[in-house]
Formats: structure tokens, sequence, C-alpha cells
């Protein structure tokens, strides 16, 4: 019952790596924008074909999903950053990620590639960005033309955000 | 990589049995400590606790773990000159092997998380080294009063005389018993199996080998005496050792010069070995998590098959021999389930096990007495709510200790014993519950004085001091103490209790009486039975146990009562003479109801406390078994929804948790009046 990639994740995590040596990062669309997570964390990812709502959730709680017997709670990222919905497409895809021992899912417009960043070329986001989007950006990279933000994943799924509203 | 992995797979069959010597050491400890307060000497525990820690050694050296070598190594020592002073120890020795035993299980389970053992504390080996043992002084004086044949005695080693000694003290007669093999016995007895028979009648202190003449009934000119202390009479002892009754001799006695000593016999190595283990498997419990996974998998898997047999059914197929066999795989599905359910059970008495430890050391820190009172009965629970439960157990228990009992010189002055007690009680209720019942005989809680420090009302009543308590953030400690006052607070163990157990928490307190808190929890939460309901056009699941009745609701017959200034209508039903609210659960959950009032609807009526409360759903679907999924993660944790499960469609239906739902119901209604 366990699934090859939640096993392997931590392990990968593990791997002396050297500081400026380039990670791998999964790229995703919300609302146009491009944004990454490191791909260490990423345990798979889904087609989007509807999630049960959990009464007395967060807005931004979209429901629950299961992924191989296992129940995972998805976060709508649209939601979360305040912006207009729209319905599910084609697609949409669910980002799972491995957060500590929490698995959580982050619903996405869009996810079809992966790019290598070396650490050297993730720089503290710009002032304008940080008060628009709550922060929920950690840090902004330009890889060729494109601007690429590294998502907060923690802020965004993190207990006092939830509990604080 | 291959050597790595057979390190780990050796260090968690270690980890297993030095927890296993462990908590049979804690164990002797505190039977030592037992027999300090009696001032009597304790041979036996203190040579099972050498024996033990001997092991520890052992083991813990084939892993190569030195901390705990070390630690091992300066309790063994200590232990050994203890045995050699007839099982004597003093109160520091005692407390210094306490020490011992907390720092190599704490190593155990850093071990256990997967890190390294600490090296062993300095000043704790020096402690023991400082550490003399009274030795000397013993062994004569039970000569003295033993009247036992001088070759017989220095063959005995203080610890055994003082065995004897002690025996003797406590109103026991010591014997001696002898048996002699020989081929042509008719009984087929030899003195594996005598000292087998006798030790479930007698405690044996020792045997020893003697030589005799040799002769028709003795062929191997070789005897054995057999040294017990028991209470039970002379015929039982004589049977169980093949002998004639009048073969057995008290030891008090002056005796007949007994032939000569023939050799040293050196059995207890073996006879522990074999005796202490019963025919058991330890299984981690994730083994056990696996198969009851799979046996999830094929509970879903079996919704799918009747799903597709009634809609092959329902195309006009004949599935009269199908719904045969989708039976049958019913009921072995339920008795591989009720088999695997059985094995994850553990024991109430296991589960509090350390509990005696835990109060011992609370004692100690507060300066009170404190004295354990324990009837687990044969009550067992399965493992996953055994963990859950446990934390709120030792909440409960530091809380009696901490803010219950009242120091000696207050408890002598109001004119009770100076000695607290604890009384911890369990007992399996009918419906497949526990009731564990934490009992203090201290001060109980004074409502004004709790009200006051929570800056809220006077509670009327015990439901509502417990409310009040249990809300997050009050505490009813005056002030924060070493032992209380921090960690898990009053409100997590409702939570537990109440929100992830599904079962319920009761306090009953009386001021300098004392409190009682009554924990009523499930015996087992995997799989439950529960409806299916749809409501909003949704579906849900919830346990049939928490359901009073399923009732309909006759729209016409429902009466609205007027909407006080502020808050929400109220509706009432009637149910056999007494008015019930009815709730919408649509509402309630936010979604809007897709049928209209006219059409009959049903109300599940679940009751709390003296309380009945209706919920209203859109339809009734079904009676099933389901897996529930706690729901762990802090963005879908909501009062009132307690798991999700798979009804075999592949997606996640919400288990409905109404006996919580109605608890904030209530409450809400308290707090409104």
């Amino acid at each position: 019952m366990t699934e090859p990639e939640i096993t392997a994740a931590p392990e990968e995590r593990t791997t002396p790596v050297a500081e400026t040596a380039p990670r791998l990062h999964v790229l995703f669309k919300v609302a146009d924008a491009d944004y990454v997570v490191s791909a260490v964390d990423v345990l798979q990812m889904e087609s989007f074909t509807g999630a049960t709502r959990v009464p007395g959730t967060p807005s931004f709680v979209r429901g629950l999903v299961q992924i191989r017997g296992r129940v995972v709670p998805v976060v709508d990222l649209r939601e979360r950053f305040g912006l207009e919905p729209v319905p599910p497409t084609l697609d949409s895809r669910i980002i799972v990620l491995a957060q500590g021992d929490r698995v959580v899912g982050l619903l996405v417009d869009s996810a079809r590639e992966v790019v290598q960043i070396a650490p050297g070329d993730l720089k503290a986001p710009p002032d304008v960005l940080m008060g628009e989007s709550e922060s929920f950006v950690k840090s902004v990279a330009r890889v060729g033309n494109r601007l690429l933000m590294l998502l907060d994943v923690q802020r965004i799924i993190g207990e006092e955000q939830i509990h604080g509203k | 990589m291959s050597a790595g992995v057979d390190l780990k797979d050796f260090l968690a069959g270690f980890l297993a049995e030095a927890e296993d010597h462990l908590t049979q050491v804690n164990g002797n400890l505190l039977a030592v400590e037992d027999s300090l307060s009696r001032k009597e000497a304790s041979p036996r525990a203190v040579r099972d606790l050498f024996r033990s820690m001997h092991t520890i050694k052992g083991l813990s050296g084939m892993v190569g773990i030195e901390p705990i070598v070390d630690i091992s190594h300066a309790m063994e020592t200590l232990l050994r000159n203890a045995d050699n002073a007839g099982g004597r120890l003093s109160a520091d020795a005692l407390d210094l092997l306490m020490k011992g035993a907390a720092a190599i299980e704490e190593r155990v389970r850093s071990l256990g998380r997967g890190n390294p053992a600490k090296p062993a504390s300095k000043p704790l080996l020096d402690s023991f080294g400082a550490l003399e043992v009274e030795v000397g002084g013993v062994g004569t004086r039970v000569e003295a009063s033993l009247e036992l044949d001088a070759t017989l005695v220095a063959k005995l080693t203080p610890a055994e005389l003082e065995h004897i000694k002690t025996g003797v003290a406590a109103h026991k007669r010591a014997l001696r018993v002898d048996f002699t093999p020989s081929p042509t016995r008719t009984d087929d007895l030899n003195i594996t199996s005598v000292r087998e028979r006798v030790s479930k009648v007698a405690e044996i202190v020792r045997v020893l080998p003697i030589s005799v003449a040799e002769t028709a009934s003795a062929p191997g000119g070789l005897s054995f005496v057999l040294l017990v202390v028991t209470d039970g009479d002379d015929a039982t002892l004589a049977a169980a050792a093949g002998a004639a009754p009048e073969a057995v001799v008290p030891l008090t006695r002056a005796d007949t010069p007994p032939p000569e000593v023939f050799a040293e016999e050196e059995p207890d190595e073996a006879d522990a070995a074999s005796g202490a283990r019963g025919n058991f498997v330890r299984v981690d419990v994730a083994r056990l998590d696996d198969s009851l996974e799979a046996l999830s998998a094929l509970v879903v898997n079996r919704f799918k098959l009747v799903r597709s047999m009634g809609e092959l059914s329902s195309r006009g197929a004949d599935v009269r021999e199908l719904a045969v066999i989708v039976a049958e795989s019913g009921r072995q599905i339920r008795e591989l389930r009720s088999a695997i359910m059985r094995m994850r059970m553990v024991s109430v008495r296991s589960l509090l096990e350390r509990v005696p430890l835990l109060v011992r050391g609370l004692g100690r820190a507060t300066k009170k007495s404190v004295q354990l009172a324990m009837n687990t009965g044969d009550a067992a629970l399965d493992k996953s709510v055994a963990e859950r439960v446990f934390p709120a157990i030792v909440h409960l228990i530091r809380n009696a200790v901490d803010h219950g009992i009242e120091s000696p010189s207050v408890r002598r002055a109001m004119g009770k014993s100076e000695e607290g007690t604890i009384r911890i009680t369990a007992h399996q209720r009918s419906n497949s519950q526990l009731e564990l019942v934490i009992e203090d005989d201290g001060r109980g809680m004074n409502r004004k004085e709790v009200a006051q420090r929570a800056r809220a009302p006077v509670p009327k009543n015990d439901i509502q001091l417990l409310d009040l308590i249990t809300r997050s953030g009050v505490s009813t400690a005056e002030k924060v103490t070493t032992t209380s006052g921090r960690g898990l607070g009053m409100d997590i163990v409702k939570r537990v209790v109440v929100a992830e157990l599904g079962g319920e928490l009761v306090l009953e307190t009386t001021e300098n009486k004392g409190t009682v808190f009554r924990l009523r929890i499930p015996l087992s939460i995997t799989i439950v039975d529960a409806f299916t309901f749809l409501c909003g056009g949704e579906r849900f699941v919830t346990p049939v146990a928490a359901i009073e009745e399923i009732v309909d609701v006759d729209a016409a017959r429902v009466v609205k009562v007027p909407r006080s200034r502020r808050g929400r209508e109220t509706k009432l039903i009637e149910r056999r003479g007494q008015a019930v609210p009815l709730f919408s659960l649509d509402d309630m959950f936010g979604l809007t109801s897709s049928t209209t009032l006219d059409v009959a609807r049903k109300a599940l009526v679940v009751r709390r406390r003296a309380d009945l409360l209706a919920f209203e759903v859109e339809r009734m679907l079904g009676q099933q078994e389901v897996v529930v999924r706690p729901l762990a993660d802090p963005l879908v944790r909501v009062a009132g929804v307690s798991g999700a499960t798979d009804l075999g469609d592949g997606k996640p239906t919400l288990v409905v948790d109404l006996a919580t739902l109605g608890d904030s119901l209530l409450a809400a209604r308290e707090a409104s009046t």
C-alpha cells in the first residue's frame, strides 16, 4: 500500500547536493502567472475531476480527493490568491506535495514543465509583490525571459493561516 | 547498503526485546519499593532485576549501543551486590536504579525514532560507583531462626536465605521435599517436570542435588532437595513433587542430618528463559495496519461488486447465484475483519503498565503521599484507540496528583488519611464501549474559583464546569507547577475522547471529597457500521452507534417556535410525547436543499446527555460497513466531520459526527440563555 513516490521523496531530500548545483522544480500556471515548487516535495500530479467539499472549511479548501487510497485535502490556489474562480478544465492539475508529515494537494490551472534552477538564481521577491500576494512567494527566479515565483507552501497551507481568518 | 538494512532489522528486534525487559524491570522496581516500604527485602525481584539488566547489557552489546551497555552494567553491578546482601536495597539505591532504567528507556525511545543514543551521563554512572551496598549480618540471623542443616545452609546464598526468612515472616511455611529420579518410577517424573509442578504450588527457593546411597529406588545414587516457601498444604506439595506427604519436612524444626551435598547446580538461566515466555509472536503494528489496509480494499471492492450486481439485476439478468456468493464473501470479510481486529487488541492492563511509575514520580515531585488502586479486569481495546487515549489518561492522573490530592499536612488537618488515593477502573460496557474511571479523593473543584480564573460566569453544575475547564486556554491550576499546567490541556483531553474517538467525557466533583472523570470510548474505530444518506444532493455517512432512532418528518406536524430576539428559528417534532428540536443538516452544512418541504423527509435522532436532537436529512440511502479514515490535516479538521470513507466510487464521502454537532449546538444554546 505504500506509494513509491511518497517513500522516495524523503530519501531524495537527504541526498547531499552541492549548494550551487541546479535543482529540479515543477512549473505550473495560475491565472497566467508562472510558479514553481521544489520537485523534491512533489509526490505526484493528478488531473482534477472534482473534490468532496468539507463544510465549515475556508473557501480556499476545495475539498478532499482520494489518491491511491489516501485522502488528500486540496487547496484551490486561485481562491487562495484571491483571484476570480474559473471552472476546472482538462488542463487543471492537482500537485500533491509532502510537507513534513502532511500531504496536501494544490489545484492549479495547468502544470506541464519541470525546470532546473540554481539556488543562486533565486532572489528575494520585489516589495511590490510582497504586499499583493500576502507573501505567498518565497523568492523569484528569472529563467530565460520568464519570471518564476517560488511558492512558500508552508504559508499557503500553514495552520495559523487557516485559523487566523 | 545491504549491511545497513541488516543492522536496521537487528535494531528493531533489539528495541522490541529491550522494551519487554524494561517493562519487567519497571514492574520489579515497584515491587522492591513496595517491600522496602514494609521494611522487607525482596530477593526474588532483585534477582529478576539482575537477570533483566544482564540480558539488556548483552543485547545492547550485540548491536553496539555502548551508552546502554554502560548504564546497564552499572545497574547490574549494583544489583549483584544487593543480591549477595540478601536482596536488600536502600532507598537511595532504588532511586538510582529507577533513574538508570529511565535513562535506558529514553535511549531506547530515541533509537526507535531513528536518532542515536546519547552517551551515558557521567554523574549518573558516578553515583552508581559511589553507592555502597550494605552487606553482611543477614545470613547468620537466618541460620539462627531456621534450624536448617549447616551443610545445606552453606550451599545457600544470602539472598536465598533471606527469601526463606521473608517467607516465614509473611506467615508462609518454609518446607523441604526430596525427589529421587529413577527410570523405574511409575509417574514418569523427572527433576524438570517436578520443578515445574512444584513452582505452581510453591515458591522454589533452591533445588540442591545431593548424593544418596545407591538403592533400587535411587539407582543413580542421586536425589534432589527442593527448598520451598508456600502457603499451601503438605499434601499438595507432596503430590506435585511425586512424594508421600510424610516426605515433606518443615525447615523451621530440627532436621535429621542430611546426606552429604553432592554438587552445585546452576539451573537458573535456563529456567528463566523457558518459563517466562509464552506462545507469542511479536508483530509490528505497521504490519497489522497493512493487513487492515488490504482488508479495506477488499471491503471497497465488495461494494463495487454489489453495485454492479444491482446493475445487472436491473437489466433483467438472473443474479440469484451471484447474490449467494456475494453474501458469502461478505460473511468471510466480516470474519477476517474480526480476526484482524482481535490481533490489534491490547489489554487495558498493559496499557496502564507504566501508570504506577508515573504516580510514584508525581508523588515524589509534589511531596505528596499517593496510593494507586487499579482494577482493569480483562478489558481490551484497539491499539490505535489505546495510543490515542493514553496521553489523556496521563493528563488526568497528573491533574489528580497535582491539583486533586492535598499535601499530607492539609489532609491530616481535614481528618483525611495522609495518603491520598487515585483509583483507576476499567470495564467493558455492553455496546462495544469501554468505561475508564479515574477517581481521586482530593479536594475536588470549586466552581467559583474556576470561574474566577477563567473570567467566566459560575457554572451551575458539573456539566457546565466540564465545558468551562475544557475550553482551550483555561487552566484549573492556581499556578503552573513543575508537573502540570503545561503540555496537554483539558481541552485536548476532551478533543481526544469526544471528537477523535467519538466517546464521552463526564465529570463528577465534590468539594473536599474528590473528583471523578469517566471516559467512555469505543473499543475500536477503524471500520464502523454506518447509515448513508443524502443531504443537499451530496452523500454522507454517519455511524449507526451514535443514532438513537430514525424518524419520519411530517412537515404538517413540525412545530415552529417563534424566533427569539436573535438566533434562528427553532423547529420541534414530537417523538413519543416528547418535543425534540429539529435541525436541518442542509442549513448547517451550508448546502442548498434540493427537495421541497412537502416530500416526506427523515431525521436522525441522537442523544446527548439527557437531550434528544433530531437532524433532518434529504433521504436515507441505506446501511453498510465503512472504513473510516480520520481527517488529520488541519485544513479539513472541523467539528462534526470525523473522517472520510470510500463507498466504492473512488471519491471520499464525509463521515458526519452528529454527536459532536449536537454538542456544539447544545453549547451554543447554553451560551445564549
